[in-house]
This record gives structure tokens, sequence and C-alpha cells, in this order.
């Protein structure tokens, strides 16, 4: 049972980037003397931030990739020779990060079985296969439907039972949930472990989400081409000071056991789970005998403070957005929905998939025309046929989703600069503008003559940013503009907000993630079937945790906590919105 | 406006047509357009006419949905009717100028609008009963003869049904691209020609990155999963021809030869019976320019 289903040994792998006349500019190494050991069933987790070379490492188990020193044997065969190349893809499959790019078939059922037909796989044999792998990953229902129809989380099951039906040992699984929503995300990760338990298959799952990794037996933790920790996900996760020198975090309910206790309280080490958590705790009730008597409620720092209302700056009138208006597939993405945006706020928009935020913030810089109502910025009617479109491109600012998909110039500089030009200025003014904007992100000068295509993926995700910015928008809207970046990655940009938005900017968030929206939105907008649901202070709109939920959303992981804390018999208050409110809450109980 | 185009279309239904062998339906297309090209009189066309008409019944596809996709070609059949009717030479009826109207012309721009009507709508009844991927299967399996002469067919069919796959994708990515660049103040709509090509490069450069990054993506998952070109490769889908196409290539086949016969035999009448209605209603061929 414990044999080695994958085992590299030494193995290192360098490119070399050549200029334009192929002379060497650098040798990189992006694997550097790794060794690795994963034992047949077992399901680990390999962490790192974005460039370490995750994925290198795992186009090396898949055969897709080849060593330039060191030797890779999966299930005992060696990858460099040519004649186990189709053994290996066959034992090792490989979910990549994008649902789009790997789905071959124009229909379900047709892409799971295009990896048994290149196998050479008898036809009934390859229905057999298909129709089990669909079952296994509870997609049977839309074997016929076409790819372009499912969501992203059902895309990537798909993508799953298409490797499933090759009958593999061993599945590796690049950043599978980058690109999902929260609900796409559990889809996958649940799927990931009912295959390791069920179906006893090997699990490599490359993640920059912790708590997809609390699960698994082993955890490798990788930084510049070297596997720098490992263990299980309780030794790693005990030593929050290492993790944090290779930008990696905590688990949610880890960070709040430390924060606890720093603060004195008496709890075991490497408490992963908000299971485990809420247990420890709540034992600790129990041996003092007696649930305290409640003090005074504690006072959290008001959130209210700028209760002075500022001047409404865009507003949403009676908007209605219809896809295929007139026709009987008629869908109201939006549907008669008022919201007034003050300046300086800090909205944050969240809403299911297929809500309408996008539809929304295009609505809102006129990207698009609505069905009827309109849209008001400093209360002029956007959509009225003499109003200048420019002056509201110029005050309101959209980062859409994956923004540095639309870099276009051969340098950043520049391409920072087309939105200046664009509204107008000279080539100085702009190229003014465009440099404040790349200090803003934190750009430096080096980069300014780089072609964008050749910088580091967050990097491209400032620029593309900078390239906002440097129109100067009073109004700046994005959509979720941490998407698959590493947790350093999502700091920098959140921080950046915050940034902005105390300097005066009205930033309107859009986001998946209820943690970021709890701790940097002041309001936040609840959007479900193209309206609002709520709308109102961030601690008022989460204490509606089980309507949430029913509408596919959730609320922030600590109040999750604070919640199963009072399910379980402590007495805390449950609106609570980040850490810090947390400790200070089980604190004032239990102390 | 992409959306409006329906022809290339697949419209989802289930009938006979739908079930046929896709390589039946590639052959019957061709022996209809073939049945359509070798004569050139009216009860030729009708006869074809009629056949399509009991074609499109069986099909289920709703007339209309047919029809919509004919909107674009709409100018191009104008057109060869009024050259048809105008340019042809023979028995001038009236004259405008350097046009003339002439029997000839009336009897030709009839055949060729049927001719042109008949063909667009036989084909597109092929790509509207039959799924992108029947249809590049039903390619691959006709032309695999050409595969001994070292034509890459496999590759070929491979290419298409990854480009079917991938157009709508990279449609919405361009939907995407041009509201981010909008957004940013760029101007899509100038009146200036000119300026408006080079609004191009802001969507364009991006739209080729990512079509190139998509299909770096896909070749490596496609390697991932053993894909290395079509030998050793079996079907999931194996195309078998059952009784019902048989009994489809006889009808075709019973449909050719009818068009052949009555081409034969009208070939003489025809121009006798035209020749009595055009001179006054008595019996004298119309000369050697056949029509």
């Amino acid at each position: 049972m414990n044999s080695s289903i994958v085992s590299m040994k030494k193995i290192s792998y360098e490119y070399r980037r050549v200029d334009d006349d192929g002379h060497e500019l650098e040798a990189i190494h992006a694997l550097d003397q790794v060794d690795l050991d994963v034992k047949t069933g077992d399901f680990i987790t390999i962490l790192g931030h974005n460039g370490s070379g995750k994925s290198t490492l795992a186009k090396h188990i898949n055969a897709l990739l080849f060593p330039t020193e060191g030797t890779v044997l999966v299930d005992g065969y060696d990858t460099a020779e040519e004649k186990n190349l189709l053994t290996i893809r066959q034992c090792a499959g490989m979910i990549f990060q994008n649902p789009d790019n790997q789905i071959i078939g124009t229909v379900v059922e047709e892409d799971v079985g295009f990896g048994p037909e290149n196998m050479g796989v008898p036809t009934e044999e390859i229905w057999e296969r298909v129709d089990e792998s669909l079952k296994t990953v509870e997609m049977n229902e839309y074997r016929k439907a076409s790819p372009q129809k499912l969501s992203g989380g059902q895309k990537q099951r798909v993508s799953i039972a298409g490797v499933l039906a090759m009958h593999p040992k061993c599945i590796i699984m690049d950043e599978p949930t980058a690109m999902l929503d929260p609900q796409g995300r559990r889809e996958v990760i649940r799927a990931a472990r009912a295959l390791n338990s069920v179906e006893k298959i090997t699990i490599i799952l490359i993640t920059h989400y912790m708590e997809e990794a609390i699960y698994s037996d082993r955890i490798f933790v990788m930084d510049r081409g070297k596997i720098v920790m490992q263990g299980t996900p309780k030794e790693i996760f005990s030593a929050p000071d290492e993790l944090n020198n290779y930008h990696m975090t905590l688990p949610m309910a880890t960070e709040l056991s430390y924060r606890l206790k720093e603060k004195g309280m008496n709890l075991s080490e490497g408490i992963l789970s908000r299971k485990e958590l809420v247990k420890e705790l709540t034992a600790k009730i129990k041996d003092a005998g007696t649930v305290q008597e409640l003090v005074a409620k504690a006072d959290y720092p008001s959130d209210d403070r700028r209760k002075e209302e500022t001047e409404v700056i865009l507003e949403a009138k009676n908007l209605t957005f219809e896809y295929e208006a007139k026709t009987a597939m008629c869908v109201k993405a939006i549907d008669d929905l008022s919201v007034a945006i003050r300046a300086g706020e800090f909205l944050g928009i969240v809403g299911h998939t297929g809500s309408g935020k996008t539809t929304l913030i295009q609505l809102l810089d006129a990207l698009i025309k609505p069905s009827s109502g309109t849209v008001l910025l400093n209360g002029e009617d956007v959509f009225n046929k003499k109003y200048d479109r420019k002056k509201l491109r110029r005050s309101v600012g959209i980062v859409f989703q994956y923004p540095e998909y639309q870099l276009f110039e051969t340098t950043v500089l520049k391409d920072v600069c087309f939105g200046p030009k664009n509204l107008g200025l000279s080539e100085k003014e702009a190229e003014e503008a465009a440099k404040e904007a790349l200090k803003e992100v934190g750009i430096s000068e080096e980069y300014y003559e780089v072609s964008p295509f050749e910088i580091s993926g967050g990097q491209k995700r400032r620029v593309a940013i900078a390239g906002v910015l440097a129109m100067n928008p009073s109004v700046l809207i994005l959509d979720e503009p941490t998407a698959g970046l590493d947790p350093k990655g999502r700091e920098e940009i959140l921080g950046l907000l915050k940034k902005l938005n105390h300097s005066g900017m009205t930033v309107l968030l859009v986001s998946h993630s209820m943690d970021d929206v709890a701790r940097y939105a002041k309001r936040i907008l609840v959007l479900d079937k193209g309206n609002i649901k709520y709308d109102g202070n961030v601690r008022e709109v989460f204490t509606h945790a089980d309507e949430l939920e029913q509408i596919g959303l959730a609320v922030p992981e600590v109040t999750y906590i604070m919640r199963d804390l009072k399910k379980s018999g402590m007495n805390v208050s449950t609106d609570i919105l980040n850490l810090d409110e947390a400790v200070n809450e089980i604190g004032r109980v239990l102390c | 406006m992409l959306k409006d185009i329906t022809l290339g279309q697949y419209y989802q239904a289930d009938s006979v047509l739908h079930r046929l062998d896709p390589r039946v339906k590639l052959v019957g297309t061709l022996i209809y357009m073939v049945s359509l090209f070798i004569f050139n009189n009216i009860i030729c066309y009708l006869a074809a006419g009629i056949f399509l008409v009991i074609v499109i019944a069986i099909s289920k596809v709703p007339v209309k949905f047919m029809l919509r996709g004919m909107k674009s070609i709409f100018f191009l059949m104008l057109f060869t009717v009024l050259y048809n009717m105008f340019l042809g030479k023979g028995t001038v009826i009236a004259e405008f100028g350097i046009f003339a109207l002439t029997f000839e012309g009336i009897y030709n721009a009839i055949c060729m609008f049927f001719r042109l009507l008949f063909l667009i709508i036989g084909s597109s009844i092929l790509t509207l009963t039959t799924t992108p991927s029947q249809l590049t299967d039903g390619l691959e399996s006709l032309f695999k003869p050409l595969s001994l002469f070292r034509v890459p067919v496999h590759e070929m069919a491979m290419m298409m049904s990854i480009a079917l796959r991938f157009i709508p994708i990279l449609m919405e990515e361009t939907d995407k691209i041009m509201k981010a660049q909008l957004a940013r103040g760029a101007d899509f709509e100038n009146k200036n020609p000119f300026k408006r090509l080079g609004c191009l490069i802001p969507l364009l450069v991006p739209l080729f990155v990512s079509a190139f990054r998509r299909a770096g993506d896909l070749a490596l998952a496609m390697e991932a999963r053993c894909y290395h070109g079509g030998n050793g490769r079996t079907r999931m889908k194996v195309m078998r021809l059952s009784a019902r196409d048989f009994v489809a290539m006889g009808i075709l086949l019973a449909y050719l030869g009818g068009i052949i016969f009555l081409g034969i035999t009208l070939k003489e009448l025809l121009p006798a019976l035209l020749g009595y209605f055009v001179n006054g209603f008595t019996l004298v061929p119309l000369g050697s320019e056949s029509i």
C-alpha cells in the first residue's frame, strides 16, 4: 500500500530567456533540486505563491515537461523515456486552472470520451467509462449539454470526469478552483476528496486557498523552485512565521486560535478547522463550570463614524436590463433596480454568479444600454443623447475581471497612457498621469519600458489597474480584482483600494469573498436575481446569514465561527466581522 | 448581429433526418446539388422543389427558422434574377436603354432563382439537422481515403471541431475586451475609417494574445489526455449505416434517376412546347440556341 506513486529525485528545470537576437538574457531555475515523494492513495497539497514553481512541478508529473537534471518516476516509470509517455499520462491525469481551455468536446459526453479515445479503448468500453465517470462527479444529467452552458464548477467537474475515464491512479490538479466562485470551489474540492476517499485515487492539489489544504495528508510548500516546508497540515500550520516568509497565510480558524493564544488562552497546537476550534473553546466553558454572566455588550469601533452624508455621486434609477429582449428567451439580468452611491463610499457588491453584478457595473459605466431606467452621474442622465460619454468615462473607471487580458501596448508606460490619451490629454500630460498611477500601484520605474507581456501575473494585474487609475476617476469599480492571486497579491490589491478610498475615491468592489468585503467595505449591496436583496451597513447585512445562504452566498468565516460557538452554548455575539473583534468577544466571554 | 445568421446553425429536433448518418446526408446534399445543375428546365426544378418540400416536412425544422437565414443572401438572389432578366439574349419584350427584357431572360431568371433557392435551402437542411461534431466526423470518414495520399484528414477534422468549440468563447472574449477598452475611453464608433482602423489595435492585440494563450493551454490539456494524433485512436461514436440509411440512399438515387429521366425526355419536348407558346401557338422549334 505504501509504495510511491510519484518519486522525484533531485530534479531541476531551467529555461533560458533570450532577446530578439537570440542572446541569452538569463537562465531561470523554475525548479531547483526538488525531492518529492508521494505515497499511493495520499491526498497531498502543494502551496506556494505565484511563480514559486508549483505548476512547473505539476507538469513534470504528467510528463508535459522533462527535468533538465534528475529523474521523475511515476508509478515506477521514468518520464524521460519516450516509450513511457502515454502510460504515464494515463496513470497521472491532470486538471488545469482555466475551465474553458481544457474542454475539447462540443458536448459533455464527447469530451469525457476524449481521453479513452486517444488511448484506443474499444468503443463499448468508452461508453461504460463515460457513464461511470460522469456519475462519479455527479454530472450525468448534463451529459448531452454543451460545455458553454455550464457553470465554472460544473466545467471543472466535467474535466475531472474526462481524466477519470482514463482510469488514472493519480490526479494532479493545478489550481482547479482559482477561477471559480465559492460554490464552484466547494463542488470541486468535494469531488476531489470523494475521489481520494472512495476511489482511492492519489490527489495532488495545487492551490492558493489555505482552507482547501487542511484536509490533506501532507502539505508541501514551495518557494523559488524549491520545496521549503513539508509535513502534515498540523505541522505546517503550526509554523505561522515561516509560512509568512513564503507569502502564505493561515486558515481562518488557525489564525484565530493563535490570536487567542497570544491573549493568554490555553489552546492546543494546530487547530485547523472551524469544528476543532469550536470544540476546544466550548470545552473550555465546560471546564470553567459556569458560563459567565454577560457584561455589557462590548463596544466595537463604530462603522458609522463617517455618518455625515456626502452627496450622491452615481445613481441608478429603476434600471432594467433584458437579454434577448422581445423574444421567448428574454432574461431580466437587472430588474427595476435603484441605488444611490455617495461620494467617498467603499461599497461592496456581492451576489451569486448570474445575479446581475457584472451587468450592473456595465450599466453604471454606460457600456450597455438599459431596457428602461437610467443612470445619473452627479445628477446628469448619462443615457441622454446629448450627454458626452467621455465625461462619464473620465469619472467612472472600471477594472474588469482579469484586467491583464486587456493589455496591448508595446511598453507598460504606453499601455497606461492609453486611457488618459483617449480622454484628450497631451502626450506629456498622459505620461505624467501614467507615471503617477504606476507609482500608486507599486510598479517601479525599471518596468516602464518593459513589454506588459513580459512581467509577472501580479504585476500585469497592477499595471492594468494603473491603466484605469491614470484616468483619475472619482468612482472606481472593480470586478473580482483579486481573482487568481496568491494571498500576498490579494493583500496588496485590497490594501491599494483602501488607500485610494482614504484619499477620497469612491470604490465599488464586486467580490465573491465575504471576508474581503467584511474587512474593507462600509456598505454592502447584496444582489439576487437582478435586484437588491439587502443594502446597508456591513454588520447589519451579515446578520442575515441564513437568508444569504439561501441565495448561494455566505457570511465571513469568522462570523461562522461565532455562530457555531453560539450554537454550542457559548454566549457570544454573532455580529462579528473580523479577527480583532472575534478575539475581543471570545476573550470577553472566556476570561 | 452575428446571432441572426441561421445559415450553418443546428436546430435541435427529433426527426428521421436528424438521425440519419451524417455521411448519407453529406452525400445526399451533394446529389441534390448535382441534380440542380445537370438540367436547366423548369419541370426538373418543379420536381426538385417537390422533393425539397417533402424533406423539409420530414426534418421538423420550422420553415420560418429556415427562411430567417435567407435574409442575408436576399440581395445576391435579387441581383442574379435582375441580371438574367435584363441582360439575356433572345426575344425582346421591352427595352430600357441597354437593358432588354427578353422572354428567355425571364425564363432563365426563374430557373436561376429556384436553382439558388433550392441550393441554399438544401444545404442548410444538412447543417440544421446535423450537429457540427457529427458533420466533422462525417467529413473525416468520407475523406478518409485521401489520407492514403498523405492528406492530414484527421488533423483537419480535429482543427475544424476545435474551431467550432472556440468560436463562441472568442466572441464572448471580444465583447469583454471591447467593453474594457470602451471603459478606458476607446472610441469604436469614430466616423473616420482610418481612426476606426486604429481603434482595432487595442481590441485585436489582446484578442490574439488570448487566442494564442488558449491554444497553448488546450494543446497542453490535449497532450495530458494522451492525444497523439489519429494513430491508434478509437471512436466513442462510431458511425454505422443502418437500414434507414440504406433506404434514404435508395430514395436519393431514385430521385436522381428521376431527374435525369425527366431532363432527357424533356430536353427535346420542352423547347418545342415553349416555341409553341412564344410564336403564337404554332409548333415551330425555337431554333438552335437552346435554353
